[in-house]
């Protein structure tokens, strides 16, 4: 089968997790035409993955309330016009402009193409926060979200004896997730206080269905006989090769290891994820305003009502906007869906959807403020562990660079090659800045972005379609 | 806030840091502040490539870059941590018609005392396998090489700070002025502040004219000349050798005739260079364009690149790019560097207008920079590169 | 490569035999080059750049980029790219 180079549709949506999927589906109910340009194999973003075709589970899994949203938009997606590009890597974008159309430019497997829209809906989706710790570039140490693509996504274990460590609310579907699978944990911690989930409480009491999500969490813990144990971490991983043993402790008020607390377990696989950082680069690319918000995981792109941008006819929606979980990026996918639908057709548009979408994202906030990352983990950090896997870059040539070339992100990088390599600084960038800072609290320098936005295959960038 | 120095370099790219260096290991005891407005190598030579090339233009060229890229190789000795790779450098054929080009540019080695060996279809497979099978030769220099030149920057201040623990980097501090009594140099301004200084060296590349401006010179010479380059992802490079297209040197050095002051994106040509990384990807330029600071990348010239690259190293078709950017050459305008004291003020020293070679004489630069100010002799004859030709 | 990872409770789909570092590997059709060789507990896919250590898998959607491996000349993420039958993988990175 051999694909058009260059298709064209009304709309463009990046991603097809919730918000993507929810965008989409809105736009295609009011006729017009809508291309959804994902990474993913298959549908519904790293939050409702789904196994590949001709795999099957052999009794329904046991699955958090929040899913049924997703089964829902996956089979609506089915039925509808949407089309789906998987295996999409979108390295290039340009927002429309005037009557131009705007353009974003995609690699699929060896095939380099574009799609041409008069409007984009921003839906990439985040990524895990990683906080290095001595061992972590060991194979078997894998974020949160691995351990989930691996069960719920192909059916396979991540391991036999799991650690799981680090911050905020996906601790618990990972958790979950390895028990479903059989996986025996051996310690669930979180770095944050006690006090930190009760700070979150309110938020989770004002939205329904963060109470059932939280509910069905707590049963299933209970039911594994796994508890979450609350200002604790891995201090390091050890292993001939690959992971074997976690040393785990306790943290003080400051989020600092306590060694006196150490003890070593057997383990081998280690999930770690503290909370998610919004993948923001196509936002930038495409010339929309990026603020800092640490509930929100740091940088997002400033989304106003119904997901618009300072960027005419560029929208965005979910983690993009800031992290806020599937609930937050269903509701403004709607929205921004809505809002396009509305500009697209020349019409007002209807504001129940913005009002949906503002009420979930301000619970959002309320729970997740309370899941910021402890300053003091970072203090586990030795001086000879690696901070910036792509180039080899220790704490200390971290912190050396800082000293010598300046603080910032840039500095750094060009003082240690921190960042430089093919992840662009996606993984370290957070822990890079956290060390040369050294807890201070101050908003971190806005990432560059430089195309290609991901890591392209130079025939890609040479057969671009030129649009 | 006030303070004092005794020597202030403007400037933390390689020259502003190689300067720094020098002037470090000639004056233990002197107090020396590198200030850059951005970060230390954040600009030029943080965008650059790092090719240690000996240009044989001319003799006196050839002693300049080959001095140069010598001390290089001491700098290794000395403290190494910048990727160091003497590689050598290939000049590739492309036609049949680029092979008379061989012989010119090895006659231009061999009069400079120097050998290059000229590589037939077969010779040249054997030293890069990676390359086009159809290439029908190249000349082979070894006396070139390779170098990360931001830890490059890190290495020579490092090394300055152990003969003189009174060197200081300054980062994110912006120049907004001189003072001077007379014809004399007596303080820098920044936006944190006053540093008293008798000694002054503007090394800000690209932006060197603005700063000169700032201490009365009114019209340095210097240009922005963009050139855009790409990276490939770690273990995946095709070649191991630095290498250039043997018209390269049609452009980027001897006969080309451009003007500055145009703005014409294929004046001053464009052909490929590629360099092989320590971690194992392929750094990919070049384009010389003059089209003032813009530092947008051109998607254009950026395929003519990689089209180039490809033809060259046909792996690299399915070798993952990371990352694409342009950096600002300082193109001096009578195509020589500016190495040395500014006649009308004392204590004003220049040391900048390096092009695409500013890696490769950043070693020798700093050096006869240090040894004029203090009166020691200099590694090369200086007169070429003085400021005061432009008065 | 011994032991197999995959969760019992799934049906997996196709058997596909592939080769990593020149050793048969049994995947199965819509599992991705990494998944296949993790399911037999080969977890190593590249030696790092600089120090030669073993990496594998850390984020396993694309971002993290320790999963390059080569496949017929191109570097590609192992997290990223599925199997195919008779597919030669070899390990990214120096040895």
């Amino acid at each position: 089968m051999t694909r058009d180079a260059v298709i064209e549709a009304d709309v463009g949506v990046v991603g097809a997790g919730p918000g993507g999927m929810a965008a989409a589906l809105r736009i295609a109910s009011s006729g017009l035409s809508v291309v959804v340009l994902d990474e993913g194999a298959r549908p519904g973003g790293q939050i409702f993955r789904q196994l590949p075709e001709g795999f099957a589970h052999a009794s329904p899994p046991t699955e958090p309330p929040s899913h049924g949203a997703g089964h829902e938009l996956l089979h609506a997606l089915t039925g509808s016009k949407v089309s789906v590009e998987s295996h999409a890597t979108v390295w290039d974008a340009r927002a429309p402009r005037g009557d131009d159309l705007g353009c974003l430019w995609f690699e699929q497997g060896v095939a380099s193409r574009a799609l041409r829209c008069k409007a984009i809906v921003l839906a990439p989706g985040a990524m895990d926060r990683c906080v290095p710790f001595p061992g972590w570039t060991l194979p078997g140490v894998i974020t949160a979200g691995a351990a989930q693509v691996m069960v719920r996504g192909y059916g396979i274990k991540p391991g036999s004896r799991a650690v799981v460590a680090g911050s905020g609310p996906l601790l618990l579907p990972t958790v979950t997730a390895l028990v479903s699978a059989g996986v025996k944990v051996v310690a669930a911690l979180e770095s944050a206080p006690r006090r930190a989930a009760l700070r979150a409480l309110p938020g989770v009491l004002r939205s329904g269905a963060r109470l059932r999500e939280a509910f069905f969490y707590a049963r299933q813990l209970w039911r594994s006989g796994v508890s979450l144990q609350f200002s604790r971490a891995v201090f390091a991983v050890e292993g001939d090769g690959r992971v074997q043993r976690a040393v785990i402790g306790q943290l003080d008020r400051e989020g600092n290891p306590i060694a006196s607390t150490a003890k070593t377990v057997d383990a081998d696989v280690v999930c770690t994820g503290f909370g998610l950082v919004p993948s923001i680069e196509i936002g930038q690319r495409l010339g929309c305003r990026a603020t800092w918000n640490e509930a929100r995981g740091g940088w997002h792109i400033e989304a106003l009502d119904f997901g618009a941008t300072n960027v005419d006819r560029v929208f965005a929606v979910g983690e993009i906007a800031g992290i806020g979980g599937s609930e937050v990026a269903i509701a403004e996918g709607r929205a921004a869906g809505e809002l396009v639908c509305a500009q697209l057709q020349q019409r007002g548009a209807l504001t129940h959807v913005r009002d949906r979408s503002r009420a979930v994202r301000a619970a959002a906030d309320a729970m997740l403020r309370a899941f910021s990352v402890p300053r003091g983990v970072y203090s586990l950090v030795k001086d000879g562990t690696i901070v910036c896997r792509c180039e080899d870059v220790n704490a200390k040539a971290v912190r050396d660079a800082s000293a010598l070339h300046g603080d910032s992100l840039r500095a750094i990088k060009m003082g240690c090659r921190a960042g430089m390599g093919p992840c662009q600084g996606r993984i370290c960038a957070p822990s890079v800045q956290a060390i040369a800072s050294r807890g201070s609290t101050r908003a971190w320098d806005e990432p560059v972005v430089q195309i290609p936005l991901k890591p392209v295959r130079t025939s890609t960038i040479l057969d671009a379609p030129k649009v | 806030m006030t303070e004092s120095a005794d020597v202030v370099v403007v400037g933390g790219g390689i020259l502003g840091c190689s300067v720094a260096l020098h002037v470090a290991r000639a004056l233990p005891k002197a107090r020396i502040l590198v200030l850059d407005r951005g970060p230390i190598a954040g600009a030029t030579s943080g965008r650059c490539m790092g090719h240690l090339m000996v240009t044989p233009d001319t003799k006196e060229e050839y002693a300049f870059s080959q001095t140069s890229v010598r001390m290089w190789a001491g700098l290794q000795e000395e403290i190494g941590g910048f990727d160091y790779n003497p590689t050598g450098a290939l000049y590739l054929a492309d036609a049949p018609e680029d092979l008379e080009l061989l012989p010119v540019l090895q006659k231009q080695f061999s009069d400079c005392g120097d050998t290059a060996a000229i590589l037939d279809q077969k010779q040249l497979r054997e030293i890069e396998p990676g390359l086009a099978h159809d290439l029908p030769g190249a000349l082979f220099y070894q006396g070139d090489g390779v170098v990360l030149p931001m830890t490059a920057c890190s290495a020579m201040l490092r090394l300055g700070q152990r003969h003189n623990a009174r060197l200081e980097t300054r980062p994110g501090t912006e120049v907004t002025g001189f003072d001077g009594i007379g014809s004399r140099m007596t303080a820098v301004r920044t936006k944190h502040g006053t540093i008293t200084t008798g000694n002054v060296v503007i090394a800000c590349g690209v932006w060197s004219p603005a700063v000169a401006k700032l201490a009365g010179i009114a019209a340095l010479p210097i240009v922005p000349r963009a050139g855009n380059l790409a990276i490939t992802a770690h273990h995946s490079t095709p070649i191991q050798t630095q290498l250039l297209e043997v018209s390269y040197i049609r452009f980027a050095h001897g006969a080309a005739k451009v003007d500055p002051w145009k703005t014409d994106e294929d004046q001053g040509g464009h052909a490929v260079n590629m360099q092989p990384q320590s971690a194992g990807g392929c750094l990919i330029g070049s384009t010389r364009q003059f089209r003032g600071f813009d530092t947008t990348l051109n998607r254009e010239l950026l395929h003519r690149s990689l089209l180039r690259a490809q033809r060259y190293a046909p792996g690299l078709l399915g070798l993952p790019i990371v990352r694409t950017w342009v950096g600002l050459r300082p193109y001096s305008v009578d195509k020589h560097p500016f190495v040395g004291p500014w006649p009308q003020t004392d204590g004003l020293w220049i040391c900048s207008g390096h092009e695409g070679l500013g890696i490769s004489l950043s070693m020798i630069s700093g050096q006869l920079i240090a040894a004029q100010m203090t009166g020691t002799p200099c590694a090369v004859d200086p007169t070429s590169w003085l400021p005061r030709r432009i008065l | 490569m011994s032991g197999d990872l995959r969760i019992d409770g799934v049906s997996h789909g196709e058997s596909i035999e592939f080769t990593f570092e020149g050793q048969p590997v049994k995947g199965h059709k819509g599992e991705t080059v990494a998944m296949a060789l993790w399911a037999h507990g080969c977890q190593a896919l590249r030696n790092s750049s600089r120090d030669g250590a073993p990496r594998a898998v850390l984020c396993n959607m694309g971002i993290c980029y320790e999963c390059l491996v080569r496949i017929d000349g191109a570097v590609v993420r192992a997290c990223m790219t599925e199997i195919e039958p008779g597919m030669i993988v070899e390990r990214g990175g120096k040895s």
